[in-house]
This record gives structure tokens, C-alpha cells and sequence, in this order.
């Protein structure tokens, strides 16, 4: 207080003289002003990032394939510390459950899709194509097997990246072939071969039948593609299901039933053939990779082996099922969820995912794997892809494998002919087709 | 303002109210109001994904001329009432009869013939898969060599014996508790008048019985006309559709399909509950004529 009051006396001094001078006059005063300024430091700061959450489903085959999973995600979450991945299986009917999220707009960024259901969420428009996702990171859509890949495109883009697959294999009993002293079954099998072993491995008075031929909408077609047939036509508007090779494929399908040498599982009080092929009752039986672990826990002491399926008059034929992980169009982190994708379906991760034995890889350049070597039956599996058919009939998939199981149990139940009940189920589906 | 009556009356309203709360919630989200979006969506063309789009009684008309509808849905449903209803209450009325007597082992019976009821109903149909297996322990104990479920003639009578045996207990429970409830001076006085055994079984316990009968027909009804749970588990409504049920129509339609089916699946769900409602209708004017 006292000083300012100086310094204003000072001011009225120097002005006063300024005045009485009445003339221009230099004065040097020293004024303390406080200056900004900017340096620029080099220095490592933490920022947090922001992390984004992303949401993955899939249905709990079993509690090994979900730690599978687990583990994969694990990996992934170290190397991406800003990504949270939260993993919800989904128990019970996984349809039912995803199809109603994906009506409520609740569904999961990232989650699996059976290549059966897939048209149907094609169609609707509920998945994000991936190929720009895919472009960003350099995946190419050539290192999956391309019959898995090309499955899940739709009009030219593609929905999913296939996570593994399977396809069907003639499993065989060793010690019934032993029995029966017959040379064991071969890659080049044709279906002469596989009905000569069927009737000789025979003996129903034991409760023993050469093969499995189950009314299965999942495993009949593949004699229709080994006689050159198709269950739909190429477009799936309209079904083949009373073309003559189908027709032709059925009567031999069936044949085995009636003259002895297969049976249905009920024939031997199971629900399923692997059951009774476990069990013996079975020679021989169409599965795919899902056979091993059930036999590997379930009956360990079975020998068995397993070869490509037999070819028909027009060759090969198989099926192929597969399951991959699509992007939803909701999902408000489509980089962060094609990440995770990225990750899980690496070459590393797909790695570890052959060698535990639950599934097939879906990269192409795994079949020279060593695994393959020591475990013949997966490798019979993962080579049977090659010139298969996506197990996969359109909109109206359901619909299609009901009347298809439904023509094959006229056959068995009421004794009708091939021809007629084939004819009334591409009726009834025509129907359901709107032809 | 109000008077002190009033008040005391409003405020028992609303304590009331307050308490009632939550079920009026419940009631009015998940019952009230789902079924009148069901019944919107029966006018619908619906499959989840894309917006429901209306189309008038199209989706009645084709379940009316639907092929699962009228060959198998509807005929087995009809079959399935007709047998399973008479037959489980019947069966549960004389076992009630027969425990309501002074006999040895009373509680062990009554129990054992209740444990089905609480038992999951997917349990009981795994239990009877392996039953009536082709090898299954009753085709060795009858020597038969029949495929039970997989038998488009004996699937569905199969799966109306699971029905049968598991809902006994319920029933048998329901009568136990009313002839216990019927006063001994009633079957006294009929002793005096001279009448035997049969004819008090006749004008005494069956008149006193008939609330339980209409409380237990009734249920009976309705839950057999809904029958589903053994069938999605035993047969998944096959052979050849011999047990295809109109509740498991409206599963197939609405989740069981790779084309979702919304609407249809509610119109059918709708045609079911007017096909209750008429015959637990008729059947309540037969009891009260009878009266």
C-alpha cells in the first residue's frame, strides 16, 4: 500500500515535469512484465487409451472346446491390452437364442454361424461384410480353404471367416474287419466294395450290421453328389429331390437296410450311429471329425481307422460342414471385433487349434502339418474338403432336410418305393418353395 | 377434504395397490402385453429381422390349409386329448380311491406314485427313450421287437403313456385332498339309509368329488392340448410327423426353421388357444347341467 502510494506520487512528479517541460523528453523506466513461454520437452507419457469392449457368442460344444477358446482370447488380450473381449457362450438352443438378440438388436459384435443357417441372415442383411476390414489388415481370402470361404459370401462379399469344419469319413472297426477277414478299406473304395465288406461284416442274429444308414438329411446326400445328383439346383429356387440320381442314390442307401447288411441306430437301441459303432454294432459308419473325441473318451479301446467315403458310379461326393465368426451390422467396434476375428483365426491360433483335436483348421496351408501324420483320421477328414459340398440347401434349409429324412423314413417304415417317396417330398417342398 | 372414512378407505387403496405393484407388472409386460403383440403379429408376416409387415388373415388361411397343420398337427393333438385326458384322470381318481383306504405302506405309495410329478419332464422322456428302445427293457420283459418311438403307429401312444404315468401324481393328489374334504356324516347317513358301497361310491363321493374332476379335467385339457416338452425331447415331432403336435408346429415355425415364421407361428398359437377355450367351454356347461 505504502509503495503504491509512492509510486503514484512519482507518476504525478514525472508527469508535472512532463508538463512544465512542455517538451518531448526521453524517460527510461524499468516495468516487470510476466512473459509466457512454450518448451517443448521430450518426454514418454502413459495415456490411457480409451478400451473398447467387444462381445463374442457361440454355443458350448463341450467345456475342452470352450477352454479352447478361452485360451486363444487370452492371447489376444495380452497382445491388444485396449481391446476387452467378453466371451458369452450361449447353453441350450443357440438359434433360437441368437436369432431372437439379433431381432432385438442385442446380438454380440462377433458370433458363430453354421454355414446351414447362413442364408438366412445373408439375406435379412444383419451381418457386415468383411472385406474391407479384411483389405485394412491384408488378410486375404485365399489362405482359407476355399470352399470354406466361398460358403460364406453372399453376393460377392464376404460374412465370415471360417473358424474349422468338417466333412465325413467311413470310419471302420478293425477287430469286425479282422473278424470277417477282409482286407481293411481304402481312399479308393467304390461302392461295390463298401456293399461286398457291408454283407459279409453282417450278422443280425448278433445284433452286428456292416454299415450305419441313418434316415439323416446330413448324411444321404453324399451318395446323391457320388452319383452325380444334387439335392437343389444351383440357385436353391427349386429342389432335385425326384431326379433320377437321386432316386438311384436312395434305392442303394436304402438297399443295405433291406438286405441286411446296414441298419438304422434304432435297429440297435441307440439314438446315434456313433453310439453303436462304439459299441460294435457297426462296422462301418459315415461321421465326421466330432466321432474321435466321443470314441477317443467314450470307448478307448475300440480300433478303428478312417478312410475317404467310398466314390459312386460318378466319383466323389462329400459334405461339408462348417462354422465361422461373422461381424454383426450393429456392433458399434467393427475394427476392434475384426481384430479379435483376425487373431483367432490366424495361422498360430489355428495352429493350436488343430493341435488339440476338437477341430479342423480352416487354413489351407495346415495340411502339411505334423500333426496330420500322427492322426490319419483327421487328416482323412481335413482332405475330404476337397471337392465337397457345403452341407447347405438355401432359405428353406429346415425344410429340405425334414422331407429329405421324411422320404428316406418312408422308405424304411412303410416299405415305399424310392421313386414315390422322393417324388411326394420334392412335391411337399415345392409347395413350401412357392413352385 | 375427504372425510376421515374416505381417507381411511384411500389409503387402504393405495397400501393395496402398492403391494399388488410388482405381479400388476409382471401381468402387464409379460402376459398382458405379450399376448396382445402376439396376436398383432398373427396378422403379420414376421421372421425377427425385418420389421412385421401386415397382411390381414393370410397367415390364418394358410394354416388352415397347411399340409403339417391338418395331417398331423391337428389330428394328434385331437387323439392326444381324447385318450390322455379320460385315461389320466381315470387312473389317478382309482388310485386316489385305493390310498384314501386303510392300507399298509400308505405314505410309501402315495410318495412313489408323486415322484414323477417332480421330476423334470426331460429326464422322465430320456428315461423312456431307453425303456422303449428296439433292445429296451419292456420289448424284453413282453418279447416284442417293436421300435417304439420310431414307429410312425406307435410313437404317439408311446409318448401318451410318459404323459400318463408322469401327471398321475398331481391328479391323484388334487383327489386324495377332496374325498379327505368330504364329511364322514355324509357317508353315515347313506350307510343308514341302507345303501351299499357302490351306490355311495355313486351319489355320495363322485357328486362331492365333482369340483377336483372339473379343477382336474380342466388342467388335464389344457395341458395336453399343449403337449411339447416329451415330444421335442423323444421324437422331435417324427416318424413321418405321427407325433407332430400343434405346440410343436408353432416351436418348428417360430425357432425349430431356418426361415423364420412369426406370424404363422402365432396365428396357430392363437387357433390353439380358441380350441382350448371352446372345449373347456362345452365342458363346463356339461358339468353345471349335470348339476
Amino acid at each position: 500500500m505504502y509503495r503504491k502510494a509512492f509510486a503514484l506520487m512519482a507518476l504525478v512528479v514525472v508527469a508535472g515535469l512532463v508538463l512544465t517541460a512542455c517538451a518531448p523528453q526521453t524517460v527510461t523506466v524499468t516495468v516487470p512484465v510476466e512473459k509466457k513461454v512454450e518448451v517443448t520437452v521430450e518426454r514418454t507419457v502413459e495415456v490411457p487409451r480409451e478400451r473398447v469392449t467387444v462381445r463374442l457368442s457361440g454355443w458350448a460344444a463341450n467345456p475342452q472346446e470352450t477352454a479352447l477358446l478361452e485360451s486363444l482370447l487370452y492371447r489376444f488380450s495380452v497382445e491388444n491390452p485396449d481391446i476387452i473381449v467378453k466371451y458369452e457362450p450361449i447353453t441350450g438352443d443357440y438359434w433360437q437364442a441368437i436369432k431372437t438378440l439379433v431381432g432385438a438388436g442385442e446380438e454380440p459384435d462377433i458370433y458363430y454361424m453354421d454355414i446351414f443357417q447362413f442364408p438366412f441372415f445373408a439375406k435379412e442383411g444383419v451381418l457386415l461384410p468383411l472385406d474391407d476390414l479384411m483389405a485394412a489388415t491384408g488378410t486375404s481370402r485365399d489362405v482359407f480353404i476355399p470352399d470354406l470361404i466361398n460358403a460364406f459370401t453372399y453376393e460377392g462379399k464376404t460374412y465370415g471367416i471360417p473358424k474349422d469344419f468338417n466333412t465325413l469319413a467311413l470310419f471302420y472297426n478293425k477287430d469286425l474287419f479282422d473278424q470277417a477277414g477282409l482286407a481293411y478299406p481304402t481312399d479308393n473304395w467304390t461302392w461295390d466294395d463298401l456293399k461286398a465288406a457291408a454283407q459279409k461284416l453282417s450278422q443280425p442274429d448278433k445284433n452286428i450290421y456292416g454299415l450305419g444308414v441313418p434316415a439323416d438329411p446330413g448324411r444321404f446326400p453324399i451318395f446323391v453328389f457320388q452319383n452325380g445328383g444334387r439335392i437343389m439346383t444351383e440357385d436353391f429356387s427349386d429342389t432335385l429331390l425326384d431326379s433320377p440320381e437321386v432316386v438311384e442314390a436312395a434305392r442303394f442307401y436304402t438297399g443295405f437296410y433291406f438286405d441286411k447288411s446296414g441298419a438304422l441306430p434304432s435297429d440297435v437301441g441307440e439314438g446315434w450311429q456313433g453310439t453303436a459303432f462304439g459299441k460294435g454294432n457297426f462296422a462301418m459308419v459315415y461321421e465326421g471329425g466330432w466321432l474321435i473325441p466321443y470314441l477317443n473318451q467314450q470307448f478307448p479301446d475300440l480300433k478303428y481307422s478312417a478312410v475317404l467315403p467310398p466314390k459312386g458310379p460318378k466319383g466323389y461326393g462329400n459334405l461339408i460342414f462348417t462354422v465361422a465368426y461373422v461381424i454383426s451390422k450393429n456392433s458399434k467396434n467393427p475394427e476392434a471385433a475384426w481384430k479379435v476375428i483376425e487373431f483367432i483365426t490366424n495361422e498360430a491360433s489355428q495352429t493350436t487349434v488343430l493341435e488339440s483335436g476338437f477341430a479342423l483348421p480352416s487354413r489351407a496351408a495346415l495340411i502339411n502339418h505334423p500333426y496330420f501324420q500322427s492322426h490319419p483320421e483327421s487328416a482323412t477328414i481335413f482332405r475330404g474338403a476337397t471337392g465337397a459340398t457345403p452341407f447347405m440347401w438355401g432359405l428353406y434349409g429346415s425344410d429340405v432336410n425334414e422331407k429329405m429324412g421324411q422320404a428316406l423314413e418312408r422308405i424304411y417304415l412303410k416299405g415305399q418305393d424310392p421313386e414315390a417317396s422322393f417324388r411326394q417330398a420334392a412335391q411337399e417342398l415345392r409347395e413350401i418353395l412357392g413352385k | 377434504m375427504f372425510s376421515p372414512a374416505m381417507r381411511r378407505k384411500l389409503s387402504e387403496w393405495l397400501t393395496a395397490y402398492i403391494f399388488l405393484a410388482p405381479w400388476f407388472f409382471i401381468l402387464f409386460v409379460f402376459i398382458i402385453f405379450s399376448i396382445g403383440w402376439a396376436f398383432y403379429l398373427s396378422f403379420t408376416d414376421y421372421n425377427l429381422f425385418s420389421p412385421p409387415k401386415w397382411v390381414g388373415l393370410t397367415q390364418y388361411i394358410r394354416v388352415l390349409r397347411d399340409r403339417d397343420f391338418l395331417q398331423y398337427a391337428l389330428p394328434n393333438t385331437l387323439k392326444y386329448v381324447a385318450v390322455v385326458v379320460p385315461t389320466q384322470t381315470v387312473i389317478s381318481l382309482i388310485i386316489a380311491f385305493a390310498l384314501d383306504q386303510n392300507i399298509r405302506f400308505r405314505r410309501f405309495f402315495r410318495t412313489a406314485f408323486y415322484v414323477p410329478s417332480v421330476t423334470s419332464s426331460v429326464v422322465i422322456s430320456l428315461i423312456f427313450i431307453w425303456l422303449f428302445s428296439k433292445v429296451g427293457i419292456i420289448n424284453q420283459i413282453f418279447g416284442l421287437k417293436i421300435d417304439w418311438l420310431n414307429s410312425p403307429t406307435y410313437a404317439l401312444p408311446t409318448i401318451m403313456m410318459v404323459n400318463i404315468w408322469s401327471t398321475i401324481g398331481t391328479m391323484m393328489l388334487i383327489f386324495l385332498a377332496a374325498l379327505q374334504d368330504i364329511p364322514v356324516a355324509l357317508y353315515e347317513a347313506a350307510q343308514i339309509d341302507g345303501a351299499n358301497r357302490l351306490q355311495i361310491l355313486r351319489y355320495v363321493t363322485i357328486p362331492a368329488l365333482r369340483p377336483a374332476i372339473f379343477f382336474v379335467v380342466t388342467m388335464g385339457v389344457i395341458g395336453c392340448f399343449q403337449v411339447f416338452d416329451q415330444i421335442y425331447v423323444m421324437t422331435a415331432g417324427g416318424p413321418l410327423g405321427a407325433t407332430t403336435t400343434i405346440a410343436y408346429l408353432i416351436y418348428k415355425w417360430a425357432f425349430g426353421s431356418t426361415n423364420i415364421q412369426m406370424g404363422r407361428a402365432s396365428a396357430v398359437a392363437f387357433i390353439l388357444s380358441l380350441m382350448i377355450l371352446v372345449v373347456v367351454l362345452i365342458q363346463r356347461r356339461i358339468i353345471e347341467r349335470e348339476e
